[in-house]
């Protein structure tokens, strides 16, 4: 991507190079893959062009509900997921008290639960208002009464959904403030500044960027989100997409609106670039040193396991209650052989998954590392936009596609598995791209020249040296994958074999037939599939600083 | 004896920096021959080592090996088809694989089990086989990474810094088994370097580099004795850099950059003391004695007079104080 910002003469350059010396089997299939990853997303982009009949329509009537409810809910989520996530990262890293070592784990077992999940453990919360909204209208007046029930479903919503995004926040944020904490926090402590002004002068600037990485992935998972919102009745973009698709059945207008989604999402992210350039500024260099916390007084104390168990509270202790309450009531209706069907399902669709993406991740890591390839590297960058795109318009993009080779050459794509687990590595590359990247570059850089200079393959550097070095970052890539597969539900909604249920679509299908006690017992097998990762990869961040 | 390495005009400037890294460099190096790279740091002597491997692609310019053209304005040949190897300044060995198995990694290195087992035994690293990198001294890795290099049997050895990463009492012995190494290899070696005492050990030629641009060539007694430049003079360890006419006219001598006429360099130790009355054929400076430092076997005094600030190395049989007039010659 650098390359692609320096200037013409450089960029011409380095393109010159690039066909005349580095244009080989690998660069060559790498370009390819990655291209082939990132074109279902360009097809989608490519519709603005397109004008579509019924556009003038949907803009004039529901665009701007669309824009305003999608804008609303992220900008509560955000803002309650980074006041939540930051608070507890610092207490847990820089304070001493009871249990901080318990929370310090526990913070991020939200992280667990999906998002529409939550909202069906929560699905009364609204109702719980009722008594207010009684008390509003006897006392203030029935028009305020209905304005305030039109508005209170906003802060609910973005309460539910952060209160399971936080952790996103709260990790990064950890990261960053033990990073600095030896060095920066320590060295402000010398110089006579006190615990507030040294988190609010020195730990909160240095630690933006990590706050900004984590806020755009809580921006992400709450754009792509169907059955929370859905539940609740917001309407969000991907709301907008489903029903114009299938109960309008405009697929020309629904994938316009999927492209001036991504069109934001891309705006989003270069934003994103931009209050993260200096994001090298929070890596200490020297060793992480143990340094000594605040030891907080009793009150302190009290507030501190209070502020950290609110979040944990709401965002995992309750839901899993209020489900496994709901579970004890129904599951002899729910667990018959079909159940099984189902979780066997979700967890090979999930593992064949994993191991499909990470070895394609690994792949597209190795060869722009090793040839050092810029046009690799560019395709790399675009092959992993699909993370930050919602999983609809990543089913409408290949659907898109699927339809053409259908036209094309006959060849029928849609409502099989293959097409599905192709979804999930254009939605997921990213994820097991990064750590496997990370750990190529942390580990292998140096050592692939090593092997260059002493003759040996492309082949013997990856299979003797690359492999073997970065096994731990390619577990946890395919962890994380596994973890991300298992939650999904509107990529698997829409692409779907028929008559192919996994456990989320089981959760979803009940909910939608109003059995959402039943839906508890498909919900906490998930939940109990996804949250041993969730800890092992935890540990995993821990041992590392 | 023929050129075994041509290297033509090569210029490099990265992406991110203006100025270029290296600047038009031209050199030869001989077969057989032991070629150092010296300058500062940021003189871009790394890169220029790191582009004959074909790590780097230089801007413009062409080398040839062994008479084949490996870079050029329309060819480059990967650094895994060249045959030269680098040995990196942190030795880059293989942390998941024994010291075995590190020096069989190459390509052909385990067709020659002999030589090789002779290269490990005569590096003192036969008994590590089975040890893993991080299981053996920082003297040991360095052995391994080089037996690893010459294992391929390159026509031409690079070394990154070969002795950066040694402790400094250590580094004295590495560098005399290093030679004996390359010596007993008849490995043509080309090594950069910023410490110049490596180069005078070790090195039949010496390029000196100074933001990219070469600034002299020749022999390490020819950089040390007859420095081109102020730059190069300073390089190669302490001197007195004076004007031409307060020193004898046979020295060697070069024109001051900064345009103060030509200019002498005179190291510590060629300074002796004479008796002004006796000795009149060649100049003499006299002046005042400032500061003396001992320095165990001998005694560095600094020496101020009306033109003149030098240090000279003197015997510890030299008796004078602070604040004496003393007069001395080279």
């Amino acid at each position: 991507m650098i390359s692609l910002l320096s200037s013409p003469k450089t960029l011409f350059r380095n393109l010159g190079r690039e066909f005349r010396f580095k244009l080989n089997v690998w660069t060559l299939s790498a370009l390819v893959l990655g291209l082939l990853v990132f074109i279902p997303m360009a097809e989608v982009l490519w519709q603005l062009t397109d004008p579509a009949e019924n556009w003038e329509h949907l803009k004039e009537t529901v665009l701007g509900r669309y824009l305003k409810d999608s804008l609303i809910l992220v900008a509560g989520t955000v803002f309650l997921s980074v006041a939540a996530g930051v608070s507890c990262a610092w207490l847990v890293t820089c304070c001493e008290f009871p249990g901080r070592k318990l929370f310090e784990w526990a913070l991020v077992l939200p992280l667990a639960v999906p998002t529409f999940i939550a909202a069906y453990a929560y699905f009364d919360l609204l109702d719980m208002l009722t008594p207010l909204l009684i008390w509003v209208r006897i006392n203030v007046g029935p028009d305020e009464m209905i304005f305030l029930s039109d508005f209170l479903v906003y802060p609910v919503t973005a309460l539910v959904m952060a209160s399971v995004l936080y952790p996103y926040v709260y990790l990064l944020a950890r990261a960053s403030f033990s990073r600095q904490g030896g060095q920066m926090i320590e060295a402000a402590q010398t110089l006579g500044y006190n615990p507030k002004s040294i988190f609010f002068r020195v730990a909160l600037p240095l630690a933006r960027p990590s706050i900004v990485a984590g806020a755009s992935l809580v921006i992400m998972e709450t754009l792509n989100d169907y059955g929370a919102v859905k539940h609740f009745g917001l309407s969000t973009f991907t709301i907008g997409i489903f029903r114009t698709w299938f109960a309008l059945n405009d697929m020309a207008g629904a994938l316009r609106l999927a492209a001036m989604l991504m069109l934001f999402i891309l705006f989003l992210l270069f934003l994103e670039r931009i209050l993260r350039s200096g994001a090298k500024f929070d890596e200490v260099k020297n060793a992480i040193r143990p340094f000594r916390r605040y030891r907080l007084s009793v009150g302190g104390s009290i507030l501190a396991i209070l502020c950290c168990l609110l979040p944990l509270a709401f965002g995992f202790i309750v839901p899993l209650s209020r489900l496994c309450l709901w579970a004890g009531a129904t599951y002899e209706k729910i667990l018959d052989s079909t159940f099984v069907n189902l979780v066997t399902n979700s967890l090979s669709l999930a593992a064949c998954s994993s191991v499909l993406i990470v070895a394609f991740a690994t792949f597209l890591a190795f060869v722009g590392r090793y040839y050092r390839s810029a046009g690799v590297h560019a395709s790399n960058r675009l092959a992993i936009l699909g993370y930050s795109v919602p999983g609809a318009v990543v089913a409408m993009g290949i659907l898109l596609v699927a339809g053409q080779l259908n036209v094309t050459f006959d060849v029928l794509l849609t409502g099989s598995i293959l097409t599905l687990i192709l979804a999930y590595l254009i939605r997921f590359l990213a994820v097991a791209w990064q750590p496997i990247d990370s750990g190529m570059e942390k580990n292998c850089d140096r050592l692939n020249e090593a092997s260059k200079s002493l003759k040996s393959s492309a082949i013997s550097s990856l299979v003797k040296i690359n492999l073997p070095l970065i096994r731990s970052s390619m577990w946890a890539a395919a962890l994380l994958v596994f973890v991300d597969t298992m939650k999904e539900l509107p990529l698997t909604l829409i692409l779907r074999p028929t008559n192919f249920e996994t456990l989320s679509t089981r959760t979803f299908d009940l909910t939608s037939q109003a059995q959402i006690p039943e839906s508890s017992v498909p919900a906490i097998c998930i939940i109990l599939v996804v949250v041993f990762p969730v800890i092992w990869l935890n540990r995993k961040m821990e041992a590392r600083r | 004896m023929s050129e075994l390495l041509v290297v033509r005009e090569i210029s490099k400037t990265f992406d991110t920096g203006g100025c270029p890294a290296v600047d038009q460099v031209s050199f030869d190096c001989r077969k057989g021959e032991v070629l150092a790279i010296v300058g500062g740091s940021g003189s871009g002597k790394t890169t220029l080592l790191r582009i004959i491997a074909g790590l780097e692609i230089p801007d413009s310019g062409e080398i040839m090996l062994d008479g084949e053209r490996i870079n050029g304005q329309t060819n480059f040949l990967p650094p895994e088809k060249r045959d030269c190897t680098l040995v990196f300044q942190d030795f880059a060995l293989f942390p998941n694989l024994t010291v075995w198995r590190n020096v069989t990694f190459g390509k052909g290195a385990s067709e020659d089990p002999e030589g090789l087992e002779k290269l490990m035994a005569m590096a003192e690293i036969s008994d590590l086989r089975d040890r893993y990198p991080d299981e053996i001294s920082g003297g040991q890795q360095q052995r391994v990474a080089l037996v690893r290099a010459l294992a391929t049997k390159p026509l031409l050895l690079l070394l990154d810094e070969p002795l950066s990463q040694l402790d400094p009492e250590l580094r004295e012995n590495v560098r005399r088994e290093l030679l004996a190494l390359l010596s007993e290899s008849g490995v043509t070696t080309l090594f950069v370097s910023h410490d110049t005492e490596d180069a005078l050990a070790m090195a039949d030629k010496v390029v000196v580099l100074r933001d990219g641009k070469t600034e002299q060539m020749g022999t390490p007694t020819e950089a040390y004795r007859k420095p081109a430049n102020s730059y190069v003079a300073k390089l190669f360890g302490k001197t007195n850099l004076l004007p031409a006419d307060l020193v004898a006219t046979g020295r060697h001598r070069f024109e001051d950059p900064e345009g103060g006429g030509e200019l002498v360099s005179v190291r510590p130790g060629d300074w002796r003391v004479v008796d002004p009355a006796h000795d009149s054929d060649t100049p003499v400076l006299t002046g005042r004695v400032k500061s003396i430092h001992d320095r165990g076997g001998h005694r560095e005094i600094l020496l101020v007079g009306e033109r003149f600030e030098v240090v000279a190395r003197l015997p510890l049989g030299v008796e004078s104080e602070v604040g004496d007039e003393l007069s001395i010659t080279c």
